[in-house]
């Protein structure tokens, strides 16, 4: 264990080292690709060794730089920060193997900033000093930026745009929250602050922060932005931040909820409003959009809905529900941006009008997209039913049964607007011109155009015929009326398909062998409903 | 209370600067905003004592030094999202309008088409 | 074989049978009907054990113990009941796919086998489970396969699938819910223990919501008014797919739910009320609907439909005798429809129509397929001495006397023997409909005389005919042998009943009211038959406007239209919007707070110096105009001012760093603004003056909050713990003597850490924007005055500054190197020493006659990477002195005697350094039009913009 909690800070200080270095070797993608995987892994790696140490509720704690406890900035992992960093690092390597496959990480940056990320997560995660923890969400931020606009093949740059004024209102909000904190404590430490929620001026100074971290988790009322921002890049950088911006939000919201207010029920009730209001809004939203991420970004809002009841039921079983409908969500979410994703970049458009009759040309995707729908709309054997179920049955040991009604009728029109994504994209029919949207995908990624920029029509014909010319229709395809090219033509490479597969394959393992991943989240709920341990080891005395 | 009314004028006028149509003006307002901020910070340090915290000499009257070390990093922080911001602010199709132009546009909502819905 | 075992091998056959097709095609069928087969002959076997009483065979296999969930199996006999009725029409449906199915096109075939098999697993699985969230899971498990087997048969498939599954969703939901309120309030996931709970007769109003909520689930699944609609739409699949399950299983887990849950809420006023309505509504709708279909299978539906009302009427009687009647109206359900369905196939197959307007004499060329289909509709019609025959007649006498008033009696029956009346009508209308020349009303939708039926119509393959032949013969030995069946059956009714039952079943009951009623319905039936055209035409007008699909798909384009609504809300870039909404939180949380007005204790009264109130007035004279002047640079240089005034206030605070620091970035600021500034329009968008109004009112109380908030939070306590440790210790900690450095590059290094990793990162954005886009046009034309214009003629203008730059850049960089080396003792540091040396290149910048002349060409890129690099290297050499980022102090001796203290802080300042000077020069570079060669992706085959702009209007299509 000690020299775990000595070597926490690598988890930040590792991934920053190669990001930096790989900044310095812009002409060679492939070591950049074999350096950036690796590190990513190691960190999967050692996350998992964090939950192992931490899975019977010890807290492992480390003053950085050994200065004494309350001066020095501590890193403490606990279960519940272990299990998010594992999540995490694995979205961060099943992404970042998508692009590569997607040869979106040839760019120069991407490596680097998709590195600096995970250190930034990482941070956040473990850090109990809530400036330190500005910092790290700044750290976090940045490379998103890159991300966001570089792998982005818009003209227009309102969503980029709108990404960082948001998110630096937010951040500057934050640290207006942290600076009252610091005048009425005198302290930033989040375990010297434990229970301080009680003195209300504290209590409206943490508020401050948790408004402005409400922000970044996209609640309603302000969860408007996410729709608009994730949609204007690439399906790869989508996913990321669906797993890891939003999320750590919530993690934050979970521990400093915990920590500060040790689960005051005074406020609980608004948490529960809030949640509920996200998850109808969110779902409405989602059945009204028209391309497939902007479906399943405005999901996101819902769904963040579901995992706040968690902390707005503060019990044994619903913060461990809201724990695992965390996790679950990270994944299940990530594979659905990144199946949908391997379509949009293959066959050149998101929009369900202009796609069709994939069930039957692409297997894999299908099998990736249906599995981790039914995940999201909660049905069973997937882990989406385990989170969903554990959860509406804490709101009803609540007492909060209108909060569980909300949450069942909410999973209605989920999958109601999964279905709208299946019938237009995998049933219906193959537009005739599907070929040419293709075409003119790849000819815009070769010539590196951006999506308002002229590109002329006769070379995307040539591609598109070519296509038709070469790729031989799968075994046992037969041609048929839905298909103008009789299964000939455009299709998903394996390499694309491959990562939601992977995390398709998770949600499947998390549903069936649930008690794996929810004896790990009652073991956090525990350490959220108990914080003494988590104090005492920050403290360190 | 003079600080305090400096605060509260920066946070204001930063407030109707950022909810303003333009990049450039926004990006002013946040400027001010984190003015306002970083004096907030100072001023929960406590202004009693207002000597520069150096050694030699006492310190009893030297300032708080935290929450100076704050600002120190928030400005710098502040600074890098700024000029990220301008960046941005200078890339694109139009200028740095902030608003959708034609009311097309508008229900649009930019940049996605609805089409029907099915 | 344990009953795990019997689950576990259902799942075996699905593995083993989809192998098979790849290798024999769909003669895997008989595989899998083999496997079927035996399984439901193991379970016979174990039918003994459960026969007496309600005694049951139970096991259980640990699965989410958090949950208290467990694979928990039981076997009474209801659920034996159900599972020889699923195995075995499994089995026989399995031998029937493997001559319906074409031996072409193997490769679907995987996938057919796959889901009805699965669907065979997860109705064992249901009417075996014993705990409540497995019974669930099952129960969706059978709503997906549906799901997926309609989907899979076509394209015209792809809405009758989404309706199916939005409806049985809705009802899957429904129990969802009731199964978290039984497990809340009796404590228990054990079904059996859960059924038997106090709580059913000690809470009325609980017991009430769980039966609507079951009755709702029960409802959906077997097709009940008003949830019927999707049994028809499903019959879009295949028609193995509708026989095994639209007839024989998936539609009867409804009814095994109902009678499942018998024992806690039969009884109840809601119960009955409930499913007695509705299953004779539904009863008399469907068999009136299967009157008007031409559609054999259609027909079929519809009557499936009726006849399933009829057994949920049956249920919400409740009694004992009556929950065995419907059990054993069920065996026979199964056996007549499925023998029926499978008819119906054949006849499709080698007739190649299903449409009774098409087929004609049938009956001469199939004639086994004739006698079959005769059977089975004998035995629906309710027939002797067929088993439908029997239980017709004990569905009666259930009827006569449910209990309750004389007239409910009466109601009943009556309404029973107007369905019984009309399926014997439409018995006949299938019947000759089908084999001879009867053609219902020649009604013309759709153009009949396109294909015709073939004239060289032969018999099927004994092989097809014989697993549908099966079904009826056993519903025409049973009838007699009826006595056979009465263990089952008691122990089905005592099972469902919750109390010991024996059943007693008779073919010939004597001369009762029943018979009577029999005979009527059957002479009456021949009435009808015999005026079919007449009876014809009376239904052919349409009841209602509209139909059941048209409702659901209203609903669902209803919400979906809904939902854009919604959406429209924040579907826009307009950041006003976006940057307006978490005003809403922020001014909740002021009310809130000043409801609550909290002070953080007394205020420490201080005399503040006559300079505080001369700040404040610097401020408001930068401020005000910088809010209100409509030209960019104008507001720059005026916020710039606001921004020199705050470095005062720092100073005046005695924040002297931070002052410096202050001046040195916002110098920074104003000149990459500057930069930016001439590629845009001279003055700032228009905005209505409604919306300035609004915002206004915004930034008065965000501007009053933070006043509010300065005043009740700050200056109410003595310095922190933290501030006095620094006082003291810093010293003797780092042995630097300035203190906010030595918290920078000592204490809280980890914030410079993440802080100067921003700045490089910023620096690497940045590239990377310009690499992929390019800048807005310089307005060189534009007629803005003053200012901007002297940047723009630069080469004119700069002479004074380039001559300073000229001798100022050296000293600029030799002063920047001494305040690095002294920031831990004296003001300075890597930030400041940066800042101040990226002014000089700044001012370098500016002084250059041509963004070409300007002498900051250095290889940034790199310098970023380096000062990140540095500072990591530096943090985990902090390892050797036991911590990340733990400074290492040691003396270096110097040459001429004497000692210089040394500390790894210096270099993780150096960090610093770089990257704050790699980013200024980086920053004039890009923005500057000076560009090294990088280039995040390589420049090609730009447009020139005016193209752009004229499709500007015209919205962009999705990113992708």
């Amino acid at each position: 264990m000690a020299i775990l909690e000595v070597l926490m800070p690598l988890f930040v200080g590792a991934p920053i080292l190669v990001g930096g270095a790989l900044l310095a070797v812009p002409r060679h993608h492939r070591i950049r690709q074999v350096f950036g995987m690796g590190s990513l892994i190691a960190m999967l790696v050692g996350a998992m060794l964090l939950v192992a140490a931490t899975a019977d509720g010890t807290v492992l704690a480390h003053q950085v730089a050994l200065w004494p406890g309350g001066i020095a900035i501590p890193f403490v992992a606990d279960t519940f920060s272990s299990l998010v960093l594992t999540v995490t690092a694995i979205l961060a390597t099943v992404c970042f193997q998508y692009m590569i496959a997607s040869g979106e990480a040839r760019s120069p940056s991407i490596a680097s900033l998709v590195l600096i990320l995970a250190g930034g997560v990482a941070g956040a995660l473990l850090t109990a000093d809530l400036f330190n923890l500005f910092v790290f969400i700044e750290v976090m931020l940045l490379p998103s930026y890159g991300l966001l606009v570089i792998l982005s093949r818009r003209g227009e740059m309102g969503g980029a745009r709108l990404y960082v004024t948001v998110n630096l209102l937010a951040s500057t909000l934050f640290l207006a929250g942290v600076g009252l904190i610091y005048a009425v404590q005198g302290t930033v430490n989040l375990a010297e602050l434990a229970g301080a929620g009680d003195d209300p001026a504290t209590a409206v100074a943490t508020a401050v922060c948790l408004s402005a971290i409400a922000v970044k988790a996209a609640v309603f009322p302000v969860h408007g932005w996410l729709a608009r921002t994730y949609t204007a890049t690439s399906p790869a950088v989508t996913a990321l931040f669906s797993g890891l911006h939003t999320k750590v939000a919530i993690y934050i919201i979970y521990r400093i909820y915990s920590v500060v207010f040790e689960g005051e029920a005074t406020w609980l009730i608004i948490i529960l409003v809030i949640t509920s209001l996200s998850m109808v809004v969110g779902v409405m939203g989602a059945m009204g959009e028209s391309t497939m991420r902007s479906v399943l970004v405005f999901h996101m809002v819902s769904q963040i809905g579901y995992i706040l009841i968690g902390v707005g039921l503060f019990t044994q079983l619903g913060l461990t529900a809201g724990i695992f409908y965390l996790l679950h969500h990270m994944i299940v979410k990530a594979s659905l941006f990144l199946s949908t994703g391997a379509i949009e970049q293959t066959y050149g458009t998101g929009q369900l009008d202009q796609l069709g009759g994939l069930r039957t040309r692409e297997p894999l995707i299908t099998v990736a997209f249906a599995v981790a729908a039914l995940s999201l709309a909660g049905l069973p054997p997937f882990s989406g039913f385990v989170a969903k179920f554990s959860l509406i049955l804490a709101s009803i040991e609540a007492g909060a049964v209108a909060v569980g009604v909300v949450a069942v009728v909410v999973s209605l029109f989920t999958l109601l607007s999964m279905l709208k994504i299946w019938a237009s994209v995998f049933n219906g029919k193959r537009s005739a011109d599907v070929e040419r949207y293709a075409a003119e995908g790849r000819v815009r990624e070769r010539e590196n155009l951006l999506d308002d920029e002229h590109v002329d029509e006769r070379i995307v014909a040539d591609e598109a015929a070519l296509a038709i010319e070469h790729n031989e229709p799968p075994r046992g395809a037969t041609t048929t009326e839905d298909d103008p090219h009789g299964h000939r033509g455009t299709r998903i490479p394996f390499a694309l398909a491959l990562p939601s597969l992977i995390l398709a394959a998770i949600t499947v393992s998390l549903g069936l062998g649930a008690e794996f991943l929810l004896g790990l989240s009652a073991q956090a709920a525990a350490g959220l409903l108990d914080t003494a341990a988590y104090v005492s080891a920050v403290l360190g005395r | 209370m003079s600080l305090a009314i400096s605060i509260a004028l920066l946070v204001g006028a930063g407030v109707y600067l950022v909810l303003q149509r333009g990049m450039i003006r926004i990006i002013l307002g946040f400027i001010l905003l984190t003015h306002g901020v970083n004096l907030l910070i100072i001023a929960a340090g406590g202004v009693a004592r207002r000597e520069a915290p150096f050694f030699g000499g006492d310190t009893s009257g030297a300032a708080d030094a935290l929450p100076q070390a704050f600002v120190l990093t928030a400005i710098v922080i502040a600074f890098a999202i700024t000029v990220v911001l301008a960046t941005f602010a200078a890339v694109g199709r139009r200028d740095d309008d902030t608003e959708p132009s034609s009311r097309v546009d508008a229900r649009l909502g930019g940049a996605q088409p609805r089409r029907g819905s099915r | 074989m344990s009953l795990v075992a019997i689950l576990a091998s259902t799942l075996a056959v699905v593995a083993v049978t989809m192998v098979a097709t790849r290798l024999i095609g769909r003669n895997a069928g008989w595989l899998a009907a083999a496997g079927l087969g035996t399984l439901a002959a193991i379970v016979a076997t174990r039918v003994p054990e459960v026969l007496v009483g309600s005694s049951a065979v139970r096991e259980v296999v640990p699965w989410i113990p958090t949950l208290d969930v467990a694979l928990r199996l039981r076997l009474d006999g209801l659920s034996a009941l159900f599972l020889i009725i699923v195995l075995g029409i499994g089995a026989l449906v399995m031998a029937y796919s493997a001559r319906y199915l074409s031996d072409r096109t193997v490769h679907q075939h995987t996938g057919y086998f796959a889901w009805m098999l699965l669907f065979a697993f997860a109705m064992t699985g249901l009417v075996l489970a014993d705990d409540l969230v497995l019974l669930f899971v099952f129960w969706e498990l059978t709503t997906l396969c549906s799901f997926f087997l309609i989907n899979r048969s076509g394209r015209r498939a792809s809405a009758p699938a989404v309706r199916t599954l939005l409806i049985t969703g809705f009802g899957g939901l429904m129990l969802l819910f009731a199964v978290a309120l039984i497990v809340a309030r009796t404590g228990t996931t054990v079904l059996s223990e859960a059924l038997i709970d106090p709580v059913w007769q000690s809470d009325a109003g609980f017991t009430a919501v769980i039966a609507v909520l079951v009755a709702l689930a029960a409802m959906t699944k077997s097709a009940q008014f008003p949830f019927h609609m999707w049994l028809p739409d499903a019959m879009v699949a295949p028609t193995p797919v509708s026989a095994y399950l639209h007839a024989a299983a998936m539609v009867k887990a409804g009814i095994y739910l109902l009678m499942l849950f018998s024992p806690a809420l039969g009884g109840t006023v809601v119960w009955q009320s409930v499913l007695v309505s509705t299953g004779l509504i539904t009863a008399l709708m469907g068999a009136v609907f299967a009157l008007r279909r031409f559609d054999l299978k259609e027909i079929m539906a519809y009557s499936t439909v009726s006849q399933l009302g009829l057994i949920v009427a049956l249920i919400g009687i409740g009694t004992p005798s009556a929950l065995a009647t419907a059990a054993l109206y069920t065996l026979a359900h199964a056996l007549f429809k499925a023998s029926l369905f499978m008819m119906v196939g054949i006849v499709d197959q080698q007739a190649g129509t299903r449409d009774i307007r098409l087929l004609r004499s049938l009956w001469r060329r199939m004639p086994v397929t004739f006698v079959t289909t005769l059977l089975a509709g004998l035995s629906m019609a309710g027939v002797f001495p067929l088993l439908g025959f029997i239980s017709k007649e004990y569905l009666l006498g259930q009827t006569l006397e449910p209990g309750g008033p004389v007239w409910l009696g009466a109601l009943l029956t009556a309404t029973v023997v107007i369905g019984a009346i009309a399926t014997f009508a439409y018995t006949g209308r299938i019947l000759l409909g089908g084999f001879t020349d009867y053609r219902g009303t020649e009604r013309a939708d759709g153009d009949l005389d396109t294909h015709r039926m073939p004239e060289t119509v032969r018999e099927a393959d004994p092989l097809f005919v014989a697993s549908a032949l099966a079904p009826a013969l056993a519903g025409l030995a049973l009838g007699p042998a009826i006595v056979v069946l009465h263990p089952l059956m008691s122990a089905a009714g005592s099972a469902a009943a919750g109390q010991p039952y024996a059943a007693s079943f008779a073919l010939f009951g004597g001369f009762t009211i029943e018979l009577a009623l029999s005979v009527t319905i059957i002479a009456l039936g021949l009435v009808a038959i015999g005026q079919r055209r007449r009876l014809d035409r009376a239904l052919e007008r349409r009841v209602l406007p509209f139909t059941a699909i048209d409702v659901v798909e209203r609903l669902r384009t209803g919400a979906i239209t809904a939902g854009a609504r919604v959406g429209d809300v924040t579907r826009t870039d307009a950041q006003s919007i976006h940057l307006g909404a978490p005003w809403i939180l922020l001014g909740l949380l002021a009310v809130v707070a000043i409801v609550v007005s909290p002070t953080a204790g007394d205020l420490i009264e201080v005399g503040e110096p006559w300079t505080d109130a001369l700040l404040l007035a610097l401020l408001v004279v930068t401020i005000g105009p910088a809010v209100v002047v409509r030209s960019r640079l104008t507001a720059l240089i005026l916020v710039g001012g606001a921004g020199f005034v705050v470095a005062l206030w720092f100073f005046a605070l005695g924040a002297v760093d931070v002052g410096l620091t202050q001046l040195l970035v916002e110098l920074l600021t104003v000149v990459a603004l500057v930069l930016i500034l001439r590629r845009l329009p001279p003055r700032f968008h228009r905005v209505s003056r409604g919306r300035t109004v609004v915002t206004a009112v915004i930034a008065v109380s965000a501007g009053t909050a933070a006043l509010l908030a300065t005043l009740a939070f700050t200056g109410r306590r003595e310095i922190s713990e933290v501030g006095q440790y620094f006082l003291d210790e810093a010293l003797t900690d780092t042995g630097g003597t300035n203190i906010v450095n030595t918290i920078l590059v000592d204490y809280r290094a980890l914030d410079t850490f993440g802080e100067l990793t921003v700045v490089a990162i910023a620096g690497i954005v940045i590239m990377g924007v310009l690499g992929t886009r390019r800048l807005l046009d310089e307005r060189t034309d534009n007629s803005a005055p003053g200012p901007t214009a002297t940047i723009l003629r630069s080469v004119g203008n700069t002479l004074p500054i380039r001559v300073v730059a000229r001798w100022a850049a050296p000293v600029i960089i030799v002063l920047s190197a001494y305040l690095l080396l002294r920031g831990h003792y004296e003001p300075g540091g890597g930030f400041i020493a940066a800042l101040v040396g990226g002014t000089g290149f700044a001012l370098a910048y500016l002084g250059a006659a041509t963004d070409r002349g300007a002498l900051a060409r250095w290889p940034y890129r790199g310098l970023l990477a380096s000062g990140v690099v540095v500072a990591v290297v530096t943090g985990i050499g902090g390892y050797l002195a036991g911590s990340f980022l733990r400074p290492v102090r040691f003396d270096i001796a110097l040459p001429w005697g004497g000692e210089l203290p040394f500390t790894s802080a210096l270099i993780f300042d150096l960090g610093v350094y770089l990257a704050v000077v790699a980013i200024v020069i980086a920053l004039l570079n890009e923005l500057g039009g000076v560009r090294e060669h990088h280039g995040e992706l390589p420049q090609k085959h730009r447009v020139d913009r005016s193209k752009v702009d004229d499709r500007r209007v015209d919205a962009p299509k999705e990113s992708v």
